[in-house]
């Protein structure tokens, strides 16, 4: 069966909260400022909401709580989806899914996290979320997702000759995009010197190849493309969506770590967009640590297998590149909110609001969640400018 | 320290744990295909078959990859770090990898490094030692 879901949904609005250490609210504040800000971004009467849609892993407010404050007495449609940063552009895609078939009309999704000053990934500060491995790991301290990227980066930097000096190059790109962020959380340039001196936290992790804790909300309004173009902004195409998954890091029938899951993803991807990686003006890739970035270069397509970290180094993703990547900054120095600031960082580079970032006749942007080693699942969207 | 997170067996895998507390790796294997499975659950991933038995592994494997962990991401771990943490894969099936330590914390972990199951007691743990 084919899967057309292509430009039939769009995303008609954008809602950021600030970005900190320490919100001083709770998560529900922190959804509520988001989603109200993306509504107001849209210029949509809050009446009108029928569906709402979030993902968690413990951490955060479910959508019934974040319904009721909204004043939303009878949702249409919800999903409230236990998971990380590899069901975060699910989400999305399932609401695209929802607006397309006419089970609601406008919905809001939004992820919600006091990721620094409450809950911590990784144990520290509170139990690990519950997982089946982890009976198998914890006894070894071997707990925290920094050492779960960590091990694929060392057997992925052995097999391809991969280096710290590619790592740090996607460190020090994406600072060079931060400091052209007000939003960003860390702003200052430094040098290839400074990355080897910064501490390490797992070995070949540094303390910056690792994502900053945030808390933080973000939220998107979809509906269908023919409404959103009767909104304020200039709506963004979901041109597809792609879902992916069946393996966990440590026992998956797939030998080899160095590949992740998006890489049997991404041709499903592009083939229901009807697109190729050359027809990408800008790629949101999901970095909680360095290695994800080079990885996913190779997983979707856009370099072979063992070339992304020369790629980063080329400058190729630089700005001025040839495939700008995570222009705000990503979640190494804009900040961290489980992949949703790359889809929101991608809605505006297509709206042309980006600023002194922006990518000149940007038309089509890649966002991706999570490549799938923690967790088992992947999800990705392909978003198209409208005109 | 002895605050350390101890195994928490399930249902499906109390025979697995029991195995180390014994001295043995002890994995389930499908009775109708003999497929390794990892970890421990009711259905083969090949032949989708519930019938299986517990079976003594060679305890053989190598190391695919390894981390050294220098932030103590579980407080109880903070005198051992930095320590190293070993990803081995057995000898009986190729997509079947142990998260574990190695024998001795002054050895130096290497990919390619085969290595040989030993078993630790108060806690029960697999630790791996290298072989020539």
């Amino acid at each position: 069966m084919t899967f057309d879901l292509v430009d039939r949904a769009a995303i008609a609005g954008i809602g950021y909260t600030e970005f900190s250490k320490n919100s001083g609210v709770s998560t529900l504040t922190l959804a509520l400022r988001a989603i109200k800000a993306a509504l107001d971004d849209a210029g949509l009467d809050p009446d009108l909401v029928d569906g709402v849609g979030t993902h968690r892993v413990g951490d955060s407010v479910p959508t019934p709580v974040v319904a009721q404050a909204l004043g939303i007495t009878d949702p249409r449609w919800f999903t409230d989806h236990f998971g990380g940063g590899g069901s975060s552009h699910s989400v999305v895609g399932q609401a695209a899914l929802a607006v397309a078939s006419g089970a609601a009309d406008y919905v809001v999704c939004y992820r919600a996290i006091n990721s620094r000053s409450e809950f911590r990934m990784g144990g520290t500060g509170r139990a690990p979320v519950e997982a089946i491995e982890t009976q198998y790991q914890a006894p070894y301290g071997y707990v925290a997702p920094p050492q779960q990227y960590a091990m694929v980066a060392q057997a992925y930097m052995h097999r391809y000759g991969v280096t710290e000096r590619h790592l740090g190059a996607v460190a020090m790109t994406e600072r060079k995009y931060a400091a052209l962020n007000d939003r960003a959380m860390m702003r200052a340039p430094f040098t290839y010197e400074d990355y080897l001196a910064s501490r390490w936290v797992a070995e070949p992790f540094r303390l910056l190849d690792c994502c900053l804790e945030t808390d933080a909300a973000i939220a998107v309004l979809v509906c269908r493309a023919e409404a959103a173009r009767d909104l304020k902004k200039p709506p963004v195409l979901i041109r597809a969506a792609a879902w992916g998954g069946g393996q966990m890091l440590f026992s998956n029938r797939q030998p080899e770590p160095g590949t992740s899951l998006a890489a049997r993803m991404a041709p499903r991807l592009f083939r229901s967009a009807g697109l190729t990686p050359a027809d990408v003006d800008l790629a949101m890739l999901y970095d909680c640590f360095t290695v994800a970035v080079p990885l996913q270069l190779e997983d979707y397509g856009f370099c072979a297998k063992g070339e992304g970290g020369e790629f980063v180094l080329s400058g190729a993703t630089a700005p001025g590149g040839k495939l700008p990547v995570n222009t705000h900054g990503g979640f190494l120095s804009e900040g961290y909110v489980h992949g949703w600031n790359h889809i929101a960082e991608a809605v505006g580079q297509l709206r042309g609001e980006a600023g002194a970032r922006q990518v000149p006749g940007a038309r089509i942007a890649l966002s991706t969640g999570a490549p799938g080693y923690v967790g088992g699942v992947t999800s990705a969207l392909l978003l198209r400018r409208d005109t | 320290m002895t605050d350390k997170p101890l195994p928490q067996p399930d249902r499906d895998s109390a025979p697995y744990w029991e195995g180390i507390a014994a001295g043995e790796l002890r994995l389930q294997r499908c009775a109708d295909c003999g497929a390794w499975r990892w970890p421990a659950r009711a259905i083969c991933n090949r032949c989708r078959s519930f019938a299986a038995e517990w079976v003594t592994a060679s305890g053989l494997g190598t190391v695919v990859s390894w981390i050294r962990t220098h932030q103590p991401f579980i407080r109880s771990f903070a005198d051992d770090a930095p320590y190293v943490t070993v990803e081995v894969q057995l000898a009986e099936q190729n997509d079947i990898r142990l998260i574990g330590r190695l024998a001795d914390p002054g050895l130096e972990p290497e990919i390619g490094q085969r290595v040989r199951a030993e078993f630790t007691r108060d806690p029960a743990l697999i630790v791996w030692r290298p072989i020539g």
